[in-house]
């Protein structure tokens, strides 16, 4: 039989598709990735009809590259090899809102709009990144390792436990999960993300780009959403200022929400009509801003948000920071809208945050520390001076885990139907790369050609990696060409 | 020595943990600072800890295990600090020190002492005293200001170390007992406490130093002894009745060390600190003072399930004398004291106890090098201590490392500080 | 001593004569671990080695597989997997590799195994940070406890040992370097996720590996921001203590008329995100604090009378309150923690502002004064599942009075982690040190119902949950396999 036919009989005539124009909607992405088709897209609807296509691929030897996003922006989901797209959108439920625990339990299809709406009706909010794009996987988000906008855990991600479909078609769940009958019938429920034995499988799975499995539901944590809010966008001239703040601010281990962007990211960000709000925005915005939510408490949120805003204040006191404003200028009410934004997707109907100045960005992202970050704004600006970029460039800084560390981001928007900006940018991206690994900062998740470049001078890692990789996955259908297999 | 089953009840009731190795952990300030066992420290082989001891001991008994060279060395370089033990019974009910202290008597029965702690034993039947110098000269110290008395309550018990090495702190602190106006005898023929011998194995040669020194203060009539040796503080007090079948309090005197004696004169308004000493110093609490140094309870071993030790009163270094130097010293005008990070029990061990100080001269040096290194780094001129043998190694390896740290005995500061 | 000469001879060109050692008593005095169960065979090493730093540590296990000689790894001691099971095994003890490093401002540590906690908390207080000491005690190694275990009563704030570990560099049993996270591609530990795939899936799940894979040499590890005051010891001897500053630090204890309320109330707790530390307290823990210093006989003297009357339904829940960024900050979890009180029905009444478990976990092994052979069955799961496995746990304990002795009620510990994210649930027994068999048959019976009842308990035996856990001693034994082809690393 053909393999068409054969996963016709899996997932259904309609969920099967070989039509070019289909193809060429997976064969590129907001990327500069090369664009490569596959050969066949295949939308299963439970973990069975998965299993069995993962079945069929390793028998006929064909690669699998599974997505569950609307939207996609690393080039993670392009096949390099043709094969079989897995879209998992068709997977799209919460399986269960898990109050007790503050967790929930998704199938990869669920995205950030969906999840948030839902949780928020129990007064709950996903640990979501900065803004989600609407067709972003709650269970994508989490597997990437998007960093969340709350620091003040102590952890970094929030995946706990998963069912992961590995290449040889076994159906496995990880930690706590792996208990018979569960969730229904167990007395665990998933809580532990260790295990089972001495192995946590759920973290080989994660920032794997689709290379060692497929994930058909995972259980997330959440929290608490606060009540109440207030909002401070404290403005600084220079970075190391902003930085100082920050440092201080979560050693004091207070707030929800805190991140640093500057003028160009805020003002994209919050900006309704373009250009004008933009370039009004730019004008008034300072270089740098430091977001800073206080969130009420499940309890006596008022009282919480008094004794954060002492300590905020005392922090401010100590760096001499002269004022901490809770508006935008321009912007009136934007301090009482933005914690709503912010536990939610990017809105539907208005044009993505990083596409609206031109219509797609190259994104540079890595981990560094808080102190470092000046150094990492001069070093790739040294780089896109050298190849005179016209555009603005955007910088996000996310701390982690009360600024133990942090999230680097540089947007660069650029014109993704110039041939000349996309040469311009495929140069850019990888002599900053080159740039920001010898200085140190470290590409936890590399994508693309970053990949290739992270591989080599990790050799130790990667040596053990493909190992690992050769084990779950002998017949490297699953993804194959990307990261370092 | 314990009877074999409860030697081998107490070296199977340590759980392994390693705590005999640290401070106590709330105690500890530094890194650096942290450690409480010199063996441990220097040679990191588990052997050398009370952990690994107790657990070689339990092969030995099994006959599993020999005396080999290495085990030789962790035993005999072990100090006998009582760290491990104190440590221990912050948690537990184990007699480790005792475990160490048997396994030391069992090496010794079987002919395995060491040259020279067997010379100590010579030393002491031919002179009793453990430098083998001339018996008649162990008077000498007193020259012709001392007088003693010939009837009082109170013996001063001199101790081999005053008495030989250093007549300077024995004259000082007969001083300081007739600057307190209290008359004391000095036994016409004291003895070594036999403390080297005890703590070296040579337990037999120890108790005859014992029998003779208890007859002695017995026929003097006099109810307390007053010591400025801490190690005979600790022999007196604790060894003796031990060695005796005897609790402390079933012997026939009190002992007290000049510390706690002079604090209690100070308290009472019967001595005055009237001249100043302006100096920064800090204090060295000898292990035989303080987690040693607690009376002694005989006890016949008897338990009922699961492991209650019937009648028992058991050591765990809150009763040794912690305070009273310390009191003295703040009670003096224009000394500063300055606390290391390991003090009261958890003192670092100078070096020179156990016999150490006689057998690995260099292994003593070195641990009291550490301890010179933790004084430095309070920012102290000196170091004050409270035994002689303390105050010679820390004072060696004051010199060695080049600190300029002074190191003097307490009795002279007490006298310099009572003025003439 | 080890066959043959010239590996012995190899080793001691490695490390030096006076760090390698096939002397009998210091091979004898290495064969013991402490947390393995008494009928498990250990052997005494062949050798044991000291090594200074990595590079000794990979020239050795290179070594162990010329000449295949198995090896085991430790440095405290204190682990429950670190004993010798084969003849001519060598005993890598790494205490000699104890350096610290600390960045202060990012907030992590550097740590060789050699590294007790409370050497690290010592240097890390002056900062005005704190790192998670282990529930079994200070001495323990910071970076064996973080790769194999990593729970303690202050893990509700600071996570469990998973949620620690930054940067590592790890040699693999067959002698190639592992360098995980930011240290993959420099000098740095700060992050350890990655790169991709997060191989730090291979180095423990819900616990470690015990050195079945390899040695890990160093580790970043997390630390967390503390309070600026000095912290006070106080006492000595048994009675040490370290007292907290009352400006930034509340204990209260509190009583709940049932579990439920209990257990309820920590969830509240737990979505109020407050406090340090949240833990019920077996009434046995109350024995044992309130008869410090007096060892077993005391212990036994106050249970006897007042072990009955702690009241069976009654559940006690300890929190410690933490003021740190604010002033107000103390002030306002306070009041939040009497409001979820009292809407439970609770009377909390604050305890002495002082801690002798937590911050450097002083008397972590006190419990083992009670006599007797101490044996827990341990789960990390969530509350719920706490609660209905303790419910098993001790009816099947009733089955196996004697050797188990009486309590008179439940000594279930539950202990929340990562705000009610997680919880330990421990059942401590204590049984009848003759009693052995009947222990053993305790376990069976209650890992029969962990596995029939899809409970997620810590120890598993492998032949009973490996089955319905997804045949993870396969998967196991598949890694085993990549990285340690000549089969030396702790084998079996």
């Amino acid at each position: 039989m053909q393999i068409k036919e054969e996963l016709a009989q899996i997932v259904g005539v309609r969920n099967v598709s070989d039509d070019p124009e289909a193809l060429g909607a997976y064969a590129r992405d907001c990327s500069l990735s090369t664009p490569r088709a596959p050969n066949y897209i295949a939308r299963p609807k439970n973990t069975a009809e998965v299993q069995s296509v993962l079945k069929l691929a390793g028998e006929t030897g064909m690669p699998v590259v599974p997505c569950s996003s609307g939207i996609h922006f690393y080039g993670n989901t392009i096949p390099n090899l043709g094969g079989i797209i897995l879209d998992l959108r068709r997977m799209n439920k919460i399986l269960d809102i898990d109050m007790a625990n503050k967790m929930v339990m998704v199938e990869p299809g669920v995205t950030w709009g969906q999840l948030q709406a839902e949780v928020a009706k129990q007064k709950m909010m996903g640990l979501c990144p900065l803004l989600p794009h609407p067709l972003k996987s709650v269970v994508t988000s989490h597997l990437e390792r998007e960093p969340m906008l709350i620091p003040k855990f102590e952890y970094a991600g929030a995946m706990v436990t998963l069912e992961v479909v590995f290449p040889s078609g076994e159906a496995f769940r990880t930690g706590s999960a792996c208990v018979p009958g569960f969730p229904d019938k167990s007395m665990a429920e998933g809580v532990n993300p260790g295990g089972p034995g001495y192995l946590t499988y759920s973290w080989l799975v994660q920032g794997a780009q689709g290379t060692m499995g497929v994930v058909t539901w995972a259980k997330v944590k959440m929290a608490p959403k606060p009540e109440i809010d207030k909002t401070f966008f404290i403005p600084f001239d220079n970075l190391d200022d902003a930085v100082r703040l920050v440092y201080n601010v979560q050693r004091r281990m207070l707030g929800e929400e805190c991140f640093i962007l500057n003028d160009i990211n805020l003002a994209s960000i919050l900006a309704n009509k373009w250009p004008k709000d933009f370039n009004t925005l730019k004008k008034l915005l300072a270089p740098w801003t430091v977001v800073l939510v206080l969130g009420g408490g499940w309890r006596r949120p008022e009282e919480k948000i008094e004794y954060e805003e002492e300590g905020l204040r005392e922090a401010a006191a100590e760096l001499h920071i002269p004022e901490l404003p809770t508006s935008v200028p321009s912007l009136p009410g934007l301090e009482r809208d933005l914690p709503g934004m912010l536990r939610n997707a990017w809105p539907e109907k208005r044009a993505y945050w990083k596409f609206a100045a031109k219509g797609a960005s190259q994104d540079i992202f890595f981990h560094t520390t808080l102190d470092r970050s000046p150094e990492f704004v001069e070093a790739i600006e040294l780089v896109t001076d050298w190849h005179e970029y016209p555009g603005n460039i955007g910088y996000y800084i996310q701390p982690m885990e009360y600024g133990r560390a942090c999230h680097f981001e540089a947007n660069l928007p650029y014109d993704p139907y110039s041939a000349e900006d996309a040469e311009m940018m495929g140069k850019i991206y990888r002599e900053a790369a080159e740039a920001v690994i010898e200085r140190g900062g470290f590409f936890t998740r590399p994508y693309g050609e970053v990949a290739g470049m992270v591989y080599e001078k990790a050799a130790s890692y990667t040596s053990a990696l493909k190992k690992v990789k050769n084990l779950l996955d002998p017949k490297n259908i699953m993804s194959p060409g990307r990261l370092c297999f | 020595m314990l009877k074999v089953e409860e030697y081998k009840h107490q070296a199977e009731t340590c759980v392994r943990c390693s705590y005999c190795k640290l401070i106590d952990l709330n105690w500890v300030k530094s890194s650096r600072f942290s450690r409480q066992c010199p063996i441990d420290v220097r040679y990191r082989f588990n052997l050398y800890s009370a952990h690994g001891l107790l657990h070689a001991a339990l092969a030995e008994l099994d006959n599993k295990l020999e005396f080999t060279p290495k085990f030789m060395e962790a035993l005999w370089q072990c100090t006998l600090c009582g760290g491990c033990d104190i440590r221990c019974k912050r948690n537990l009910d184990v007699e480790v020190l005792q475990v160490i202290q048997d396994l030391r008597e069992r090496c010794v029965e079987q002919g395995k002492s060491l040259p020279e702690h067997k010379l100590l034993a010579t030393n002491v039947k031919k002179s009793h005293n453990i430098y083998g110098a001339a018996a008649g000269d162990r008077r000498k110290w007193m020259g012709t200001d001392v007088k003693p008395a010939p009837r009082a309550d109170i013996v001063y018990f001199v101790g081999d170390a005053y008495a030989y090495r250093h007549p300077e702190i024995a004259l000082a602190t007969a001083r300081l007992l007739e600057k307190a106006g209290f008359p004391f005898m000095v036994l016409a023929d004291e003895w070594s406490s036999g403390h080297e011998l005890f703590a070296t194995g040579q337990v037999a040669a120890a108790k005859e130093m014992a029998e003779h020194n208890v007859k002695a203060i017995q026929s003097s009539g006099a109810k307390t002894v007053i010591t400025g040796d801490a190690e005979a503080y600790k022999t007196l007090k604790v060894d003796y009745p031990r060695m005796m079948g005897k609790s402390t309090a079933d012997m026939p005197y009190t002992v007290l060390h000049i510390t706690e004696f002079i604090d209690q004169q100070v308290k009472d308004g019967k001595i005055k600190f009237t001249r100043r000493v302006p100096i920064k110093v800090t204090y060295h609490d000898p292990c035989n003072l303080g987690r040693l140094a607690e009376p002694w309870y005989q006890w016949e071993p008897k338990y009922e399930p699961p492991n209650i030790a019937v009648g028992k009163t058991w050591r765990r270094g809150d009763k040794g004398v912690y305070m009273p130097p310390r009191d003295i010293l703040k009670g003096i005008k224009g000394l500063e004291l300055i606390e290391m990070e390991r003090v009261k029990d958890n003192t670092w061990c100078c070096g020179y106890g156990g016999g150490v100080g006689v057998a690995f001269p260099d292994f003593a040096l070195w641990t009291a090098g550490e301890r010179v290194e933790e004084a430095r780094q309070t920012g102290a001129e000196a170091i004050v201590s409270a035994c002689p043998n303390c105050k010679d190694v820390l004072a060696s390896a004051a010199t060695a490392h080049n600190t300029g740290l002074k190191v003097y005995d307490i009795t002279e500061i007490m006298l310099r500080a009572v003025g003439k | 001593m080890i066959t043959p000469k010239e590996a012995y001879e190899t080793l001691q060109s490695i490390v030096g004569k006076e760090w390698v050692s096939d002397d009998p008593a210091i091979c004898e005095a290495d064969r013991y671990c402490s947390l393995s169960s008494p009928t498990d065979e250990k052997r005494r090493p062949g050798a044991s080695i000291e090594p200074a730093n990595t590079e000794e540590v990979r020239a050795i296990v290179r070594v162990c597989n010329r000449y295949k000689l198995p090896f085991v790894v430790t440095s405290t001691f204190y682990g429950a997997g670190t004993y010798c099971r084969k003849d001519n095994s060598i005993l890598i003890d790494l205490k000699r590799m104890n350096t610290i490093e600390i960045d202060d401002q990012n907030m992590y540590a550097v740590v060789g195994p050699g590294v007790p906690f409370a050497a690290l908390q010592g240097d890390l207080l002056k900062r005005g940070l704190y790192t998670f000491v282990a529930g079994c005690g200070g001495q323990s190694s910071v970076l064996a406890n973080t790769v194999n275990m990593g729970d303690a009563p202050i893990g509700w704030r600071t996570g469990l040992g998973y949620q620690r570990i930054l940067g590592v560099e790890w040699v693999l049993p067959d002698g190639e370097m592992l360098r995980m996270g930011s240290f993959s591609q420099g000098d740095d530990f700060f992050w350890g996720e990655g790169p991709g795939p997060d191989l730090r899936g291979l180095l423990r799940g819900c616990a470690g590996h015990q050195s079945r894979l390899g040695v890990v040499t160093r580790i970043g590890v997390k630390v967390f921001p503390f309070v600026s005051e000095e912290l006070k010891p106080d006492g000595w001897a048994y009675h040490t203590t370290m007292n907290l500053p009352t400006n930034r630090f509340k204990w209260y204890n509190i009583r709940f008329n049932t579990r439920d309320d209990a257990i309820n109330a920590m969830f509240e707790i737990g979505r109020c995100e407050i406090g340090l530390v949240v833990m019920t307290v077996p009434p046995i823990f109350r024995g044992v604090a309130r008869t410090r210093g007096v060892g077993c006989a005391g212990f036994w003297e106050f249970w006897k009378d007042a072990g009955a009357k702690l009241a069976a339904a009654a559940t006690d829940v300890r929190v410690l309150l933490y003021g740190i960024g604010s002033n107000k900050r103390l002030a306002y979890e306070e009041k939040v923690l009497l409001d979820v009180v009292a809407d439970f029905k609770g009377s909390a009444r604050e305890a002495p502002c002082r801690d002798e478990t937590n911050i450097m976990a002083a008397d972590a092994i006190c419990a083992n004064v009670v006599g007797g052979r101490f044996s827990s069955e341990v789960s990390y799961e969530s509350i719920n599942q706490a609660v209905r496995y303790s419910k098993v746990v001790d009816e099947i304990c009733d089955r196996h009075r004697p050797p188990i002795l009486q309590e008179y009620n439940s000594t279930d510990w539950f202990c929340p982690y990562e705000l009610g994210y997680i919880a330990k649930m421990e059942c401590l027994r204590m049984a009848a040190v003759e009693g052995i068999e009947g222990l053993e048959a305790w376990k069976a019976e209650t890992q029969d119902a962990c596995a029939a009842g899809g409970a997620y308990a810590l120890v598993p035996d492998n032949k009973v949950f490996g089955p319905v856990w997804g045949n993870y001693p396969e998967k196991e034994d598949a890694i085993r396999a990549l990285f340690d082809p000549n089969k030396i690393s702790a084998p079996e």
